[in-house]
């Protein structure tokens, strides 16, 4: 089986929709270290974190059938499953809101904790962009991208109103893609 | 919302990181078809949160791998036993699972169905009870306009305006005893009003005896109920005109003359 260096993703995609194997392996080189920093992000548990990649790997093999690509692109499909699937597994082992809906008390403690998680990342060279994100602007998209936070729910746990929450997302996004670019 | 206020809501920004609610998804669906300067700023979004979740990359152990290209190797033949969990499409996914509304109507008309079940049984019941305390009622009814009956026989035997009442006196055998006599001067018809004598012993019963003449002349037998509360007025023989009248204790049926114990006594 002949991997070749370098798919786009259009021959990704068009591969892995006819069961390709050897595209399968491709996608999990490219992809399951940053599917498994969302999950990361959100379980402590070395074992559960690799039975949680195992299983959304599994799935995206399973239903990449119902991966559309007008709707948008590959990355964020899977990284959506990826979270969806942390979720639900951390909910049905009684997980549930300890990880996903801080209590108040408990919030100020989780954020730093978050930001001793960026700061660890930083420590060990993995990340130079977060540093340069304000800490509200990146406390919005963690909440959102790696905890599955609604606006709502943001707006609730972090104690501002709905539409900073939305503003703030945009300009947090914007800056981001701004230090991407760079 | 022209494509300005969409670019600028905020909700392109959470439709890429996948917390739009399932009605949000659409719309942001349907943007992205109708406005090519939408999906151009969605794509750079989705660039950026790719990028930024690659930063964050945490390297999975290197066993990982194995595990799962071999178990998609089972799953390639066993495939699409497995049911999806929820709806993968795009990256809709909401967290919330949401119901489908025939679910709800199915769940809802069972548990109706159930309801109205245990609402019958509780019904037939409550309906045989009441039944059953009609049925009492109706019955203690009955007993009590015959009661009634008896009693309102016995007034218009007392409010008689041609009715002599004649006081029974207790005797030695039982001083507190007392009976009376009501006479008819009209029609000489003789009722009595048994209910303060003794119960009479099992196998005797009383008797009445109109003194004509100087002679006892039998009156007739007095029914006394069992429990002895339910006396009413009865109506004895007829003696024409009797100066006295007297009750004795006498075997059942009664003798032509008086051989036992004369419990109550008196005079016209």
């Amino acid at each position: 089986m002949q991997t070749p260096a370098h798919y786009s993703e259009e021959e990704l995609i068009s591969k892995l929709r006819t069961r390709d194997q050897s595209a399968f392996t491709y996608l999990y080189d490219n992809y399951s270290s940053a599917l498994n920093g969302i999950i990361y992000r959100m379980v402590d548990n070395e074992h559960l974190r690799e039975d949680i990649l195992q299983e959304a790997f599994v799935k995206i093999w399973n239903n990449f059938s119902q991966y559309d690509s007008s709707k948008g692109r590959l990355f964020t499909w899977l990284a959506n499953l990826t979270r969806n699937l942390t979720i639900d597994t951390l909910r049905s082992k009684g997980y549930k809101k300890q990880q996903k809906i801080l209590t108040n008390e408990n919030s100020v403690v989780n954020h730093e904790d978050k930001n001793f998680s960026a700061n660890q990342h930083d420590s060990i060279g993995l990340n130079k962009t977060i540093n340069q994100l304000k800490p509200e602007q990146q406390l919005v998209i963690d909440l959102a991208y790696f905890n599955g936070y609604t606006q709502d729910e943001i707006a609730k746990e972090v104690g501002i109103p709905l539409g900073t929450v939305k503003t703030r997302m945009r300009s947090a996004i914007i800056a981001l893609r701004k230090l991407m670019e760079a | 919302m022209n494509k300005e206020e969409i670019i600028s809501s905020g909700l392109l920004e959470s439709y890429a990181m996948g917390t739009t609610s399932h009605e949000e998804t659409l719309q942001v669906e349907w943007w992205v078809k109708t406005y090519p300067e939408v999906q151009l700023e969605l794509a750079e979004i989705e660039l950026a949160m790719e990028k930024y979740a690659i930063q964050n990359a945490v390297a999975p152990a290197a066993s990982v791998k194995d595990k799962i290209l071999s178990s998609i190797n089972t799953t390639a033949t066993a495939e699409k036993t497995e049911t999806p969990v929820r709806e993968l499409s795009g990256f809709v996914a909401p967290v919330r699972r949401i119901f489908s509304p025939w679910k709800i109507l199915a769940a809802a008309s069972v548990i109706l169905l159930i309801g109205s079940a245990i609402l019958n049984v509780l019904y037939y019941n409550k309906y045989q009870a009441a039944q059953t305390a009609a049925t009492n009622t109706k019955e203690e009814l009955l007993a009590k306009n015959e009661q009634l009956e008896e009693m309102n026989k016995g007034i218009s035997v007392v409010k008689n305006k041609y009715s002599v009442p004649v006081a029974l006196n207790g005797l030695e055998a039982a001083p507190d005893a007392a009976a009376k006599i009501f006479w008819m001067k009209n029609t000489g018809d003789v009722y009595i009003e048994s209910s303060n004598l003794p119960e009479a012993p099992e196998g005797m019963q009383y008797q009445l005896w109109g003194i004509v003449d100087g002679k006892p002349v039998d009156g007739g037998m007095i029914i006394q109920s069992k429990s002895g509360d339910t006396y009413n007025i009865q109506k004895m023989k007829n003696f024409g005109h009797a100066e006295a009248f007297a009750v004795t204790l006498e075997t059942i049926g009664g003798h032509e003359q008086p051989e036992g114990t004369m419990f109550v006594l008196g005079k016209m």
